[in-house]
């Protein structure tokens, strides 16, 4: 049968029931709006967790003595060869930093408080989160300052402000507590109240002093993709022969989790939603076919094989099912533009920052999503109309005439 | 010699109607030559209805063999007995059977669309056709805006449009008044007189059958007269 007579006998058919195929085209549509809406909300949320988790010290890739996270301290430290970023020059890097962090103990003339003490130096730090802080007072001004910065919530927590002293008590590398006291230079205002009242920083060269230890307990890479992990992976560690190299899907497997989650996601809500919305195509097509089984068996009676009826039916599934889906994509994209640029979740901030969502949560619409979700939908198309298809073709020319 | 277009030798056709056997057609022996009006004609339940569909391979026989301008029913699965009713075998049916969604141009054009004609050639035909059936200027109405008459008129026009080698018609008139039927039956006889169309009709109207030019009764399920 001709494509362009298949196609001219399916679009025609598709009209005469106008109300019908357009509660069903609309049934699709809404679906598919959902799916893609709750689909760009997790995609966000993903993205989010992800990102937070590279800003937050942990980079694409970071290097550890592989004894640092069962017992943190500079005891598990190590010294890098100079020139050993030179091992990375087939590799994309956006940047590296070395850092010197050990678990301390901060106190206030009023508060004590747990914190994790980062010995940076500020020009390396335009990988993480710090290099993008906004610090009321002022910003270190590079590995040899003796000042610290500490978050904002913190500042709160030990009752003190910018200006103040702070002390500090920490492990040396020998096994003995070290104090020293420490001038506040600025606090800073993270996106997450939990990273303000965990980290404190200053100088690398201050920690070193403190600890008596040229060390660093990490050096971390940020590389410009997600693609280069595999390679830097194998540059650094044949470069450090003896330490941990550590993608941050090890470091952060919760987060590495979610993304992964995300990605299926897509799939489990497609399929939860539309499995459901298949039962009722299916229904709406046995109808439409069992009504026009007269018809169908005349067009038999003519001389159209089989095969060409099953493709009639194939054919108006698969253009109420493209319909209802080019309707729900499009509906997805009008409801998704006014959020691109991020939803204000200020007011939720201690729920999502548990999360490991910032404030400002930006879903994500990805075309390849809504390719996915097209060809899915087509497939689909195609599988239940074969059912109704099978039953049309059942019937003979002359039972389907005399009905 | 004349040719047969149509040869039944011992056809027999049962159905199961609650498990009670019904013999539509026993042991029947029929032929058709070429260029012939014939009319099967009996009350109803005499077998005529199901002759004619057994001849078209709309429906299968139990016993005995059709041959339709040569070729062998019994021997053609399913495809292949479509491919006979789209090349040799023109159908009208009571009921008109048109498409719904199609003009009646677009009906006509229809088989020939199926048989891979292309488009400038169908519609000169489709339109000539509709012409010599008087139908032209309504070619781009659809059934539903058409009188049953003029249906009947689409669909003859579809029938013989792609020149079959035979015109099956199953109670052509049952659902047309007087006037249409004899103004139909004029458009069968002309078509068998000038263009050599072999029309073999069932049909219990007498009006119907006085046009054809061989009639053969059918009861119970026999032939009991020629």
């Amino acid at each position: 049968m001709p494509l362009k007579l298949l196609l001219q006998l399916s679009w025609r058919n598709l009209w005469r029931h106008r109300r019908r195929n357009g509660i069903m085209v609309l049934a699709i549509a809404l679906a598919v709006t959902g799916v893609m809406l709750m689909n760009t909300l997790m995609r966000g949320m993903a993205a989010e967790m992800r990102e937070a988790a590279i800003d937050n010290l942990t980079g694409h890739i970071k290097v550890i003595h592989p004894g640092y996270m069962a017992d943190p301290g500079i005891g598990r430290g190590f010294e890098p060869e100079q020139g050993w970023e030179q091992a990375l020059a087939d590799v994309p890097v956006a940047g590296w930093a070395q850092r010197v962090r050990v678990p301390a103990v901060i106190m206030s003339e009023r508060e004590t408080r747990g914190v994790q003490l980062v010995g940076v130096d500020p020009a390396q730090e335009t990988i993480s989160f710090l290099g993008s802080l906004s610090v009321d007072g002022e910003a270190l001004s590079g590995a040899e300052d003796r000042r610290i910065i500490v978050g904002a919530t913190l500042a709160e927590q030990l009752e003190t402000s910018v200006g103040r002293r702070l002390v500090i008590m920490t492990q040396g590398a020998d096994g003995l507590n070290r104090e020293a006291g420490y001038r506040i230079a600025g606090t800073y205002d993270a996106d997450s109240n939990a990273l303000e009242k965990v980290f404190v920083f200053t100088g690398a060269q201050t920690v070193a002093r403190l600890l008596e230890s040229p060390a660093v307990t990490e050096v971390s890479l940020r590389l410009e993709s997600d693609d280069d992990i595999p390679l830097a992976l194998a540059e650094l560690g044949a470069v450090f022969e003896d330490l941990d190299v550590k993608a941050w899907q090890d470091l952060e497997p919760q987060v590495a989790s979610m993304v992964l989650v995300a990605d299926f996601g897509l799939y489990i809500m497609y399929f939860v939603i539309m499995g459901a919305l298949v039962f009722g195509l299916v229904n709406a097509l046995v109808t439409a076919v069992m009504e026009r089984v007269r018809e169908l068996g005349m067009l038999r009676a003519l001389g159209m094989r089989p095969r060409s009826v099953v493709a009639q039916v194939v054919v108006e599934s698969t253009l109420v099912m493209t319909a209802g889906v080019v309707a729900g994509l499009a509906l997805a994209v009008v409801c998704y533009l006014p959020f691109s640029g991020g939803i204000d979740l200020s007011a939720f901030s201690e729920t999502m920052q548990m999360m490991g969502v910032r404030n400002i949560f930006t879903p994500r619409l990805e075309v390849a999503d809504m390719v996915i979700v097209f060809v899915l939908s087509l497939v689909l198309g195609v599988l239940a109309s074969l059912y109704p298809a099978r039953r049309a073709v059942k019937v003979t020319p002359l039972d389907a005439m005399r009905r | 010699m004349t040719q047969h277009v149509v040869e039944c030798q011992g056809v027999s056709r049962t159905y199961q109607d609650d498990a009670v056997p019904v013999h539509a057609l026993r042991d029947v022996d029929f032929a058709v030559d070429s260029g012939e009006f014939v009319s099967l004609a009996g009350p109803s339940g005499s077998g005529k209805s199901t002759l004619l569909h057994v001849i078209g391979g709309l429906d299968r026989p139990n016993a005995g063999a059709i041959t339709v301008d040569g070729e062998d029913i019994n021997a053609l699965g399913d495809s292949e007995l479509a491919d006979l009713r789209l090349n040799k075998i023109g159908f009208v049916f009571q009921a008109y059977n048109l498409i719904p969604v199609l003009s009646a141009q677009e009906n006509v054009e229809f088989i020939m669309q199926l048989q891979g004609i292309d488009a400038a050639e169908r519609g000169d035909r489709a339109l000539g056709t509709l012409d010599s059936l008087g139908m032209r200027d309504l070619a781009d109405r659809r059934p539903g805006e058409m009188s049953g008459g003029q249906q009947q008129r689409v669909a003859i026009a579809r029938a013989i449009v792609t020149n079959p080698v035979l015109l099956l018609a199953d109670e052509p008139s049952a659902n047309l008044d007087t006037g249409t039927t004899g103004e139909l039956l004029e458009l069968l006889k002309r078509l068998n007189k000038e263009r050599g169309v072999t029309i073999l009709t069932a049909t219990h109207d007498p009006m119907v059958m006085g046009y054809a030019s061989r009639q053969v009764h059918l009861r119970d399920g026999e032939i009991v007269s020629e």
